[in-house]
């Protein structure tokens, strides 16, 4: 597979007080590719994540977009070329479910009757368009979780970088939701904790711990018996796809 | 439909000038109908004294509240938007407390012809922005910008102690002194003069653009810090600036009206109901309800007890109350 790098990530480093929550992480990420980040709770997905969404700019190292250092793009520019799915819960008294979508159309400035057409095709891809016109607060987690997708797809930005995407999802919708990011086409960073979801989805992963890159590459060569032991502490092994559980859970 | 602002905003302007003629019209003095005509649009035969008193008391006053009422919704709003906290109000970060202190404290301290001169409602002023200069210093982590909840907890700790510090000046002062910052500081807008509005009336329409062209920004901060970055708003530079434009606006109506509760907090939360939470709807709706809200308040305040007046936090309280408690339960049921 030839090299076609979008976004480079090199010896980034994060410190809050004495906790470095990164350290030295280096990888790249490759147009139009599907990428999994993949770590035990506290391994770094989110602050990782947060550096490339712009929402943390206390980190070392570089990150650069087609070449270009972050920190040299304006925020407009790069925020309508790296979209981002957080977890952070609001509440969304007093938004339409329509006037939330249009919201991730922010860094675009599109005229009024096309962001109109994107913001209806993407409430439509979740399941949602009937109910464009209602308040956002009477929505569940779930259904939030899929009004976030749909201002992502809205916006399709270049890179799409998901911060656990499958939250509060059901079986159905995070199957629906990732499909229809992934018949985009787009570069993708989205961290998992389901590896069966992953290898569906992805062509690539990344295994953080304690804040560090631990292996990369395809999913099976990435997680090793020997990884899935030191890293997630499980006794399993990993094969086309599926998780088998052999022994106990490790308790270190 | 809660996404039109045509109908609400129509209504709403024609209820401010019917708000403002009332307070033009209106007042301890009991007179014809035909005289209080003449005396408004000063016709060659009205009577001068009568002209002097819609022209030279009331109608300065009644603008000065509109003004008020109006800035108050405004930093109300804002406040309410980038704390993302429907309870946050224009005095959460210590600016009634610090105007009452320096207020409480000129007026024990300093010669009262230095007070005069200087006047009590720059001091006050003063005072405001002092405490919010000192919120600011306290939450301000560098390398980390502000985070909402340190921003609060430090406002809440600068008013109690700016509190402490009046509280004390008003023990150990002569009860007859202090009586003149206590009436201050309850609200009033009694004795304002023309002369006496143009900050508020330069800094609300300049302020009210400046927020509005903001309007979608603030949007974004509803979704969520986390998200409104990533959608490219300069966060940081965005809070500190509307931060900052509430409180001069608020530090103003301090200065023109004394401290003027509870406007600011329940003024957005109706337009809020009224025309959803886009602040491209919210900000013009509620700057026209604030002004609609404290001309009435402050006609009620005028002619309830006449000839005694009444502070206009007495009567804020008494009618915010009710409405306080609605909204209270409309936010626990996620509106």
């Amino acid at each position: 597979m030839a090299s076609d790098p979008i976004l480079a990530l090199e010896a980034v480093s994060l410190a809050k007080g004495n906790a470095r929550l990164l350290d030295s992480v280096g990888f790249t990420l490759e147009r139009g590719r599907f990428h999994a980040l993949l770590g035990p709770n506290g391994a770094g997905k989110s602050s990782l994540m947060r550096i490339l969404y712009r929402a943390e700019d206390g980190h070392t190292g570089t990150v650069t977009l087609d070449g270009k250092p972050l920190k040299e793009w304006p925020r407009k520019a790069y925020a309508g070329r790296v979209g981002a799915l957080v977890q952070e819960s609001v509440s969304l008294a007093g938004l339409t479910l329509s006037e939330v979508v249009n919201l991730g159309l922010l860094p675009l400035a599109l005229p009024q009757s096309e962001a109109r057409d994107r913001a209806d095709e993407a409430l439509a891809l979740v399941g949602l368009v009937e109910r464009a016109g209602e308040d956002a607060a009477h929505l569940s987690g779930g259904e939030q979780q899929r009004l976030f997708f749909a201002q992502l797809l809205a916006l399709d930005p270049d890179i799409y970088i998901l911060d656990e995407p499958h939250n509060h999802l059901d079986l159905h919708y995070q199957y629906v939701l990732l499909d229809a990011v992934k018949r985009r086409g787009k570069t993708v960073l989205a961290s998992f904790h389901d590896l069966t979801l992953a290898t569906r989805f992805c062509d690539r992963a990344f295994l953080l711990d304690h804040g560090r890159l631990a292996a990369s590459g395809p999913l099976d060569e990435v997680l090793t018996p020997a990884r899935l032991a030191s890293v997630y502490r499980i006794d399993a092994s990993y094969q086309n796809g599926t998780l088998a559980i052999k022994g106990a859970i490790l308790d270190r | 439909m809660r996404n039109s602002l045509l109908w609400p905003l129509t209504l709403a302007l024609a209820a401010l000038a019917l708000a403002i003629l009332a307070g033009a019209f209106w007042g301890t003095a009991d007179l014809p109908w035909d005289e209080r005509f003449k005396a408004l649009l000063r016709l060659p035969d009205a009577q001068p004294n009568l002209q002097l008193i819609v022209w030279e008391w009331r109608l300065p006053r009644v603008i000065m509240v509109a003004l008020v009422g109006g800035a108050l919704a405004l930093s109300g709003v804002i406040m309410q938007a980038l704390l993302r906290n429907p309870l946050a109000d224009p005095y959460l970060l210590g600016l009634s407390s610090g105007a009452s202190a320096a207020a409480t404290a000129a007026i024990v301290w300093l010669p009262a012809a230095f007070v005069a001169s200087f006047g009590l409602e720059l001091l006050a002023f003063l005072g405001a922005m002092l405490a919010f200069v000192l919120t600011l210093g306290l939450a301000f982590q560098p390398g980390r910008g502000m985070d909402k909840l340190v921003l609060i907890l430090a406002g809440v700790a600068i008013s109690l102690f700016f509190s402490s510090v009046s509280a004390f000046f008003i023990h150990i002062a002569d009860p007859h002194v202090t009586r003149n910052a206590l009436s201050f500081l309850m609200g009033s807008a009694a004795g304002a003069r023309w002369g006496d509005l143009p900050p508020l009336a330069i800094a609300l329409p300049l302020g009210f653009i400046a927020t509005w062209a903001c309007a979608s920004m603030l949007d974004a901060v509803l979704l969520g810090d986390e998200r409104a970055v990533a959608l490219g708003v300069p966060l940081p530079v965005l809070r500190l600036g509307l931060l900052c434009l509430a409180a001069l606006l608020t530090g103003l109506s301090v200065a023109g009206a004394g401290i003027v509760g509870f406007v600011g907090l329940i003024v957005p939360h109706m337009a809020r109901l009224l025309v959803g939470a886009p602040h491209r709807r919210l900000l013009p709706l509620a700057v026209v309800l604030g002004m609609i809200v404290l001309v009435v308040v402050d006609l009620l305040c005028r002619t309830l007890l006449a000839p005694e007046e009444l502070p206009l936090s007495v009567l804020l309280a008494l009618f915010a109350a009710p409405p306080f408690v609605f909204i209270l339960r409309k936010v626990r049921r996620g509106l």
